[in-house]
């Protein structure tokens, strides 16, 4: 037979998003919340990501990821959360309906009176930057790569050529070439890493791997298995400068080449997506366009920071509980707006202007020596100096009504980053 | 040590592969399409056919990369054999996969006519009102009349406001179109496999992995054929090897006909975005330079939309790589009809290679020189659509070397088919799960696909024992992330259901392992 359940919320997605946002739920009030995870253990991403750099915000140290997954798995274990393991969310409708389906139970019909959403993010592959010539086996994902080297104990190949210098990909040369693989190379077409300074220094150059900036992947080799790959320059408008192409020995091409956020459930629900973000349009409670459903962590942006993540999450939970306990009517809202050398911000809407609100953004280009500002109407809320701002590192500020002078309505907040004094 | 694990994983497949028999009435080489449509219809009159294929599976060389469409043959010259069993073929269709449980869809195309579609130098000197006003009002109808020319029925002209209406994201040029309603779509490889699967249920056998290597012949007639497996004998044999099909006549001593390897690529594009046309649509360009037949914007019947494909000319027959060149062109010369088109969402390129003779047109029929020798050879495109012409035409030249004239009573007409978890209502799935719980375990998350399905394919009557075999029948890692999630799930099912250690596990056969060992064991080689 199957089942319908009414649950007051239902996380779908039980990384450190969805356990900090179901924990975040149940400490406001909310006695029957519900945990979806189609995975057979909590966690989401973390449980593969094995190296340290987790948790410096919000646990002040470096664990690593199962560490900091853990403590919140610790807290759902005695919290009175329903977990359902292995369980897939197949759909999502505006009203709020779930179908969900596992082996236990067959189909679940779930009616909770709020969703959040926590789905976490998917990799980009190869096909989605058009990566020419054969498609051998050996062409690899960094989070495939990891799960396979972490969790299931293979190796994918014993001599890697990497793009792109997110951070995963950088985690994964020194990963590789502590299993004894040797990385060729970490090819990036930007001019500077994708990531976090600190991971080319501890997992680059601590291992003599060799990071060539503004380079390309341009034809990979082999008809069965990766036999080789060429690589070139490229111009300012990314384009490879083919007289600089040379081929480079290898079987295995490791991707890291971007996250995206995993939104197929929100689409078909009806929730705006911001084409910046690839994530909701969410507010300051974090609730999408559609009422009742709430999103946080990397189905949102992609943030680079687990804290970040779990900061997210927190206040989704408490704005899930608060809508059921309370319900909620948004009035028109303020228009959150990407200012001076400033990408995208999350949230990109406020509906109530009641309480201090954490804005997350990124910036287009890496600029030293800069104030960050949040300004309503003209009026400036809130400032800071940061000595560098990078794309790959997001940055947060922090604002909130007291600041405004009478008090008066805003229509417009605008977050912006100028060159400080 | 890879030299070993190489070897290991051949001898995997032997075991995976049928004994090879020791005789058979008829020997089909090549199983793609062609080769499986004829072994099939053989069928219905004798069970004694043998299918060799070299690769791991059927449907593993042009049959599972082209653009999956049926054509009507308006794109074929008149007079040509390929003409002549496209329009004839194109018509069998319905009939051709009755009781295979694939779907096939009629839905037609349009062949829209823009201010590109003329290219000829002298259409200069006419004012260009002119052109236009003739392209509007008289081409259509013209396209019309060549269509009929050729048996090609039901074709209409089409204006441009009903076009736009039709189709709203058609670049306001259009001028005008045509409809035709024979075209139709299917899943290549899906139909392949199918036609494989109902042959074998009616007796015949599908060796995999099982390379010809030689025809004997004596006294100007077929014996035997000999593969890397042993020796089959035989009075015939069809040569239905694709691009290799003038190797194969040549091993036989009935060579009299080259095929130059010409390779196509086309982008893939997410089903998300597949409502930015409702139908196939292809843009009329004359004259056309080199030998596609224009491709356009395909819906696959998958959901995925199909942009392409190219048309070049390669010494290398297994030549399936795409270039950058291909993939701008691609872009440059279809989203011109879509101008919202977006291209973001390509989730994947591939490339088939197409089997040309020098003469363009299909060779079918026995061999002047080597009797009981049939080639089916010079498969390019439109081989798809003509696949039951090709296989009747076939079937009466064996007939006419000894196979039997009389339908068997013992045929089962029905290849079934197998449930689609993405296909099913939530009640079926229900239903599904509590007879098996595998029902309820989705491991492709962005098609859906269960355990059971998986474990299904790798159990079929023609079995899965690759990841890519399993993801042409089960579209598991298929979908925008391609296999990043669930292919260390999928290598695991395989690993745990064939038996062996997942380090064994390949793409696509032999030479394509997806791993090269197990953790610390290349630490261990460094000591
Ligand atoms: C490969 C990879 C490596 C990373 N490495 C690092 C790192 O080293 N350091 C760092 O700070 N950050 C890293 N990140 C970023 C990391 O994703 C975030 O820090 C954090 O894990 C995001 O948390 P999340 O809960 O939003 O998403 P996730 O951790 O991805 O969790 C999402 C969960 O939702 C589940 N889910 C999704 N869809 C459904 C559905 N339909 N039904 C049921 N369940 C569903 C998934 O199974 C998953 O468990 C990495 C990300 C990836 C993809
Ligand atoms: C890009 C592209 C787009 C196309 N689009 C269409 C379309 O839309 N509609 C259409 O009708 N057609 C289309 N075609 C053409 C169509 O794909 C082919 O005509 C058709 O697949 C040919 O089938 P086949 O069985 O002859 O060849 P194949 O599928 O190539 O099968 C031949 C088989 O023989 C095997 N073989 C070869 N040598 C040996 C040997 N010595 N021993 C054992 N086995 C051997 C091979 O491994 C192979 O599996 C397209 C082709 C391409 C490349």
């Amino acid at each position: 037979m199957r089942q319908t359940r009414q649950p007051e919320v239902a996380v779908i997605g039980a990384g450190p998003a969805g356990l900090a946002a179901a924990l975040a739920a149940a400490q406001a009030g909310l006695g029957d919340v519900m945990l979806i995870e189609r995975d057979l253990e909590l966690g989401g991403i973390l449980p593969q990501c094995i190296h340290d750099g987790f948790g410096s915000i919000v646990f002040k140290e470096a664990l690593t990821g199962p560490e900091y997954a853990q403590y919140f798995i610790d807290m759902v274990g005695r919290s009175n959360i329903d977990v359902l393991l292995d369980t897939m969310v197949l759909d999502l409708t505006a009203e709020r309906k779930i179908t969900a389906i596992n082996s236990r139970d067959g189909v679940l019909e779930i009616e909770p009176k709020a969703v959040i959403l926590a789905m976490g993010c998917r990799e980009r592959t190869r096909h989605q930057i058009l990566i020419p010539g054969f498609r051998p086996a050996g062409v690899i994902t960094a989070g495939a790569a990891q799960r396979y080297m972490n969790i299931e104990g293979l190796i994918p190949g014993r001599s890697v050529v990497i793009l792109g210098s997110g951070d995963i990909g950088m985690i994964m040369a020194r990963r590789f070439t502590l299993e004894g693989a040797q990385v060729e190379g970490v090819y990036e077409a930007m001019d500077h890493p994708g990531g976090l300074t600190r991971n080319v220094v501890q997992c680059l150059q601590d291992y003599e791997i060799p990071l060539h900036l503004s380079h390309t992947v341009t034809f990979i080799h082999g008809r069965k298995r990766v036999e080789a790959v060429s690589v070139a320059e490229v111009d300012a408008d990314f384009e490879p400068k083919m007289e600089t192409e040379r081929r480079i020995p290898c079987d295995t091409l490791m991707l890291s080449v971007g996250l995206i956020p995993e939104n197929e459930l929100s689409r078909k629900a009806g929730i705006e997506i911001d084409p910046a973000t690839s994530g909701p349009v969410v507010d300051e409670r974090m609730e999408t366009s559609v009422p009742g459903i709430f999103a946080c962590g990397n189905v949102v942006n992609v943030y680079d920071l687990v804290d970040y993540v779990t900061q997210s999450a927190e206040v989704a939970g408490a704005g899930a509980a608060e809508y059921v306990l309370q319900g909620r009517k948004r009035e028109a809202p303020i228009r959150v707006v990407p200012g001076r050398n400033v990408k995208y911000v999350v949230p990109q809407i406020i509906s109530d202007f009641d309480r201090d609100i954490s804005f997350y953004f990124r910036v287009e280009h890496p600029e030293k020596a800069v104030v960050t500002r949040v300004s309503a109407d003209g009026e400036v809320l809130s400032q800071k100096k940061a000595k560098m701002v990078r794309p790959p590192e997001m940055v947060k500020a922090k604002a909130g009504p007291d600041a405004l002078k009478d008090g008066h309505k805003v229509s417009e907040i605008i977050v912006d980053v100028n060159a400080g004094e | 040590m890879q030299q070993m694990e190489q070897q290991s994983i051949k001898r995997k497949h032997d075991e995976f592969s049928l004994p090879l028999p020791a005789s058979a009435e008829v020997v089909v080489i090549g199983g793609g399409v062609v080769g499986c449509a004829i072994a099939r219809e053989l069928t219905r009159f004798t069970p004694d056919v043998v299918v060799l294929e070299k690769e791991n599976d059927v449907a593993d060389a042009a049959s599972k990369a082209n653009n999956a469409m049926v054509h009507s043959g308006m794109g074929e010259k008149k007079g040509t054999l390929k003409a002549h069993l496209n329009v004839r073929g194109n018509r069998m269709y319905d009939r051709f996969v009755e009781g295979l449980n694939v779907e096939f869809k009629r839905d037609g195309m349009f062949i829209v006519i823009t201010p590109r579609s003329l290219s000829f130098p002298w259409l200069r000197w006419i004012p260009a009102w002119l052109v236009r006003q003739w392209m509007r009002v008289c081409l259509p109808w013209v396209l019309v009349a060549y269509g009929r020319g050729k048996g090609i029925k039901g074709l209409k002209r089409v204006r441009r406001k009903k076009l736009l209406r039709l189709e709203p994201n058609l670049t306001p040029e259009v001028i005008s179109g045509i409809y035709d309603p024979n075209y139709g779509r299917i899943s290549p490889y899906k139909l392949t496999i199918a036609l494989a699967e109902h042959a074998v249920i009616n007796g015949a056998r599908v060796c995999l992995n099982t390379e010809v290597m030689g025809v004997r012949v004596e006294d100007g007639e077929v014996r035997g054929v000999i593969t890397d497996r042993g020796e089959i004998a035989t009075k015939r044999v069809v040569n239905a090897a694709g691009c290799f099909a003038d190797e194969v006549a040549r091993m036989a001593g009935a060579d009299g006909f080259r095929i130059h390897a010409r390779k196509g690529a086309t982008l893939l594009f997410d089903k998300e975005i597949s409502t930015v046309v409702n139908h196939t649509i292809s843009e009329l360009r004359v004259p056309l330079a080199g030998h596609s037949k224009g491709g356009g914007l395909m819906p696959t019947i998958d959901g995925p939309l199909q942009l392409g494909p190219t048309a070049i000319e390669v010494e290398d027959k297994y030549d399936t790589s795409v270039s950058r060149e291909e993939i701008d062109w691609i872009l440059d010369r279809f989203l011109y009809l879509i101008p919202t088109f977006p291209k973001s969402s390509v989730i994947c390129a591939f490339t088939g290679v197409r089997a040309p003779t020098e003469q363009e047109d299909f060779v079918i029929g026995v061999s002047d020189k080597v009797k009981g020798f049939v080639n089916a050879a010079g498969t390019q495109s439109p081989a798809l659509a003509s696949a039951p012409a090709i296989a009747e035409m076939v079937l009466g030249v064996l007939q006419g070397l000894g196979v039997s004239r009389t339908l068997r009573e013992d045929f089962d007409p029905v290849r079934p088919g197998k449930p689609v978890f993405s296909k099913l209502s939530d009640a079926e799935r229900q239903k599904l799960v509590e007879e098996d719980p595998r029902w309820g375990h989705v491991i492709c998350r962005c098609e859906y696909v269960t355990e059971a399905e998986i474990v299904n394919a790798i159990h079929g009557i023609i079995p899965a024992t690759t990841v890519d075999a399993v993801k042409r029948r089960t579209r598991a890692g298929m979908g925008r992330c391609q296999g990043g999630f669930c292919g260390p799930r999928v290598s695991a099912i395989l690993a745990r259901e064939l038996g062996i250690p997942v380090t064994q596990v390949t793409k696509d056969g032999e030479g394509s392992p997806l791993f090269c060992c197990e953790s610390k064991d290349l630490l261990k080689e460094v000591v």
